[in-house]
């Protein structure tokens, strides 16, 4: 079954009570922030209570991930130092600007990794371009290594470097998510948008969900965890979905058991991609856990 | 490590632990507990900070700890930053840790 | 848990927008944003202030949370802030100042409380036994256990005045606590007072000369007695100030008589005199009060003293001081606090 990631919740990196409970709410991941939400005089004391907790905390399951402070920071090397040693499933790089800046941090990691004996390449990578240049080296930062398995658009900071501000129906966004799309499709990794910062505009932020369901994304960055039902919500499929697209697998195998190459339903022909979709539907629903998949076959990265 | 000043780390928000490390002219580690939990683990607090003490080789220290219910990983975590704080800011040895 | 999403701010004196917004918060909960204060925290929602907390040296003050965003932890968040601040700026001995419905918000955060006045003021510490230890360690010093007599004196410099006072009130009893205050507010320092004090009284062989802490007249017990103008708090202060003194230095050092100057001059002195009439003979402590020494038929003061240096005016100086105070006032030091009450740069 494939993994989904349609939450991945930014937990502060230095708040204990929020650290310690933060796989609670159900997020498919979970991402401990040592970044912008800590502030700079408190980096070592962030590095190491995620340290300590990743190290002695049971998160039963939960995808955990990390986002450290940029190589090009005081921070970034020590906070490799110290993460990688108590092994998330995932090392966020922000700020990505070029394939060379993953490939930097694949070559600490790997360092680290061999030092204390962990299997070389059993933490993945997750990179955020958040600058014009970072979406236009999208496309190589997303190929740049074998543990990457999604890239993310931070949204704040690039609209700053675009010289505009967000709105509420993302136009200034929509090249940069294109972008960022055609780059994860073509790696095959996942896409993750960016936060809705605005907590209490429930409205905007469900347009803004569908929005980014619609363009094709496979989950968003959430920041309170009343956003983690919204997206869950709306990123699962309807029972109407599920049911057409099972009739479409069903007929599917059934020309395959005739040896006929022509899949029809209800007297239309039915293309390849439509039989894929239909299977990504039945995946997401049966990770959603309202569908139970039987002998189909899932998708996987 | 020689703790040469006097440090704090960590808030006294709930589930957190407020710690002061200073030096102690007088030798020795000396520990001063306010917790609401201190019946319950007390104990368990003073063992966990004896042990980070050790483990980060500091002899002579006055540990002062507000604790606001916080896990022993918490303790820790913000002992040694305190800790390294003291020391005039000392990196970690990462290296030298357990990491299990 | 804490999702609220607040953004904190850390006021300068330069913000005056948001000045304006703390102390309008501050004035809806009764409090206002003190003149003193160097330090102040905020937290807002979206645009709304929801809490806020200052620091004035070595004491909190100035807590406040907005009703509907209580029991949030946000007044754990504000004091935390402020605790880490001043232990930044090197001060771990630390003082909340705050309204008596709070007391067991901050008695759960570690802090003992030192003093309460019904429904008005309730002062408190972070050190346990901080105030009780501190006079036990005067009176370790002072290895005396029959009844004795006290003094608190500011000594801005220590003048003929102080000098006759403490001299009278030694002759009258067994032993006499003489108590310089230790805030560093006034022109002369803190240490150089205590010294001027000590050297002017050496003569005296049943006093000791010790310092106040922040326990008597300090911004802690009487915050309004440094500020410039007078405000309507000084008499809650000044009952604090004299409670203190009343419940923990009495006791301890077993003083049963306190002496005090009489004031003609300061409005501010005379509030706190007229008050320790009323509140220290309630615990069975005599209050006297001793007529100023005069010269040229005019009380000796400390302020008189100052303006005369202020214009360079030595000589009449000269017969107002005793001569250890006149000495020191020659020396490099001494010259360097006459320019700063000039109003001159020191010269290096």
């Amino acid at each position: 079954m494939f993994k989904l990631r349609r939450t991945m919740m930014y937990v502060p990196g230095n708040n204990p009570s929020m650290v310690k409970d933060a796989h609670i709410f159900g997020a498919d991941t979970v991402m401990f922030d040592l970044e912008d939400s800590v502030a700079l005089n408190e980096k070592d004391a962030a590095r190491l209570l995620v340290y300590n907790a990743l190290k002695r905390l049971d998160y039963e399951g939960t995808e955990i991930a990390v986002r450290i402070n940029g190589l090009d920071t005081p921070y970034g090397r020590e906070d490799l130092e110290a993460i990688v040693r108590v092994r998330p499933h995932i090392i966020r790089l922000p700020k990505a600007e070029t394939s060379k800046d993953v490939r930097d941090i694949e070559a600490i990691i790997e360092e680290i990794e061999a030092k204390e004996g962990i299997p070389v390449g059993s933490i993945q990578l997750m990179a955020a371009v958040e600058s014009a240049r970072g979406v236009l080296n999208a496309r190589e930062i997303a190929a740049a290594s074998k543990r990457l398995v999604g890239i993310a658009i931070g949204a704040e900071d690039f609209v700053t470097d675009m010289q505009t501000t967000r709105s509420l129906d993302g136009m200034e966004l929509l090249a940069a998510r294109s972008q960022v799309l055609l780059a994860a499709r073509n790696a095959g990794i996942y896409a993750l948008d960016t936060v809705f910062s605005d907590v209490n505009n429930e409205e905007g932020f469900i347009n803004e969900v569908k929005h980014i369901k619609q363009l094709g994304f496979d989950g968003k960055s959430v920041i309170n965890p009343r956003q983690i039902d919204v997206v869950h919500r709306i990123y699962t499929p309807t029972p109407q979905e599920i049911h057409r697209s099972e009739r479409i697998l069903k007929a599917s195998e059934e020309a395959a058991r005739k040896g006929s190459g022509v899949v029809s339903l209800d007297g239309k022909m039915v293309d390849k991609p439509i039989i894929e979709r239909a299977q990504r539907v039945l995946s997401l629903a049966t990770a959603a856990g309202t569908y139970e998949l039987e002998g189909g076959e899932a998708i996987a990265y | 490590m020689e703790i040469k000043g006097s440090a704090m780390a960590g808030t006294l928000e709930s589930s957190d632990a407020s710690i002061v490390v200073a030096p102690n002219a007088d030798k020795g580690i000396v520990i001063d507990l306010i917790s609401s939990v201190e019946k319950q683990f007390g104990e368990d607090i003073r063992r966990t900070v004896k042990q980070v003490l050790k483990e980060l080789d500091v002899e002579d220290a006055i540990v002062k700890i507000q604790d606001r219910g916080a896990l022993d990983c918490v303790i820790r975590a913000r002992l040694q930053t305190a800790v390294l704080r003291a020391a005039n800011g000392k990196s970690f040895d990462w290296e030298g840790q357990r990491h299990v | 848990m804490d999702y609220l999403g607040l953004t904190e701010y850390i006021l300068t004196r330069e913000d005056q927008k948001l000045r304006g917004a703390v102390g309008a918060f501050l004035q809806k909960q009764g409090l206002r944003l003190e003149e003193g204060v160097d330090y102040t925290y905020a937290l807002v929602d979206g645009k709304e202030l929801v809490a806020t907390g200052s620091l004035e040296k070595n004491v909190i003050k100035c807590v406040a949370v907005r009703q509907d965003y209580q029991n949030m932890g946000l007044t754990n968040k504000v004091i935390s802030q402020l605790v880490y601040a001043a232990h930044k700026g090197g001060k771990e001995h630390l003082f909340i100042y705050t309204k008596p419905g709070n007391l067991q918000i901050f008695t759960d955060l570690g802090f003992y409380k030192i003093m309460a006045l019904a429904d008005k003021v309730v002062l408190l510490e972070n050190k346990r036994d901080g105030i009780r230890d501190f006079v036990r360690q005067i009176k370790q010093k002072a290895c005396f256990e029959g009844r004795a007599s006290a003094v608190v004196v500011n000594c801005n410099p220590f003048t003929l005045g102080h000098q006759y006072l403490i001299e009278q009130a030694a002759e009258e009893s067994e032993f006499l606590y003489v108590l310089v205050v230790s805030e560093d507010k006034s022109v002369f320092p803190a240490d150089v007072r205590l010294k001027l004090v000590q050297e002017g009284t050496d003569h005296l062989k049943n006093i000791l000369v010790q310092e106040t802490g922040s326990y008597l007249i300090s911004s802690a017990t009487f915050p309004s007695y440094f500020l410039k103008e007078e405000s309507v708090a000084v008499s809650s202060h000044a009952a604090l100030d004299l409670e203190i003194f009343a419940n923990y230095f009495a006791p301890i050092l077993n003083i049963s008589r306190r002496y005090v100057g009489e004031e003609p001059y300061c409005s501010l002195t005379n509030v706190y005199n007229e008050k320790m009439k009323v509140i220290l003979p309630s615990y069975g402590i005599v209050v006297r009060e001793i007529p100023r020494r005069e010269a040229v038929q005019q009380a000796i003061s400390a302020s008189w003293v100052r303006g005369l240096l202020k214009e360079n005016r030595l000589e009449e100086v000269k017969a107002l001081v005793p001569e250890t105070t006149y000495r020191f006032l020659m020396t490099e030091e001494g010259r360097h606090i006459i320019d700063k009450l000039k109003g001159l740069r020191p010269m290096l």
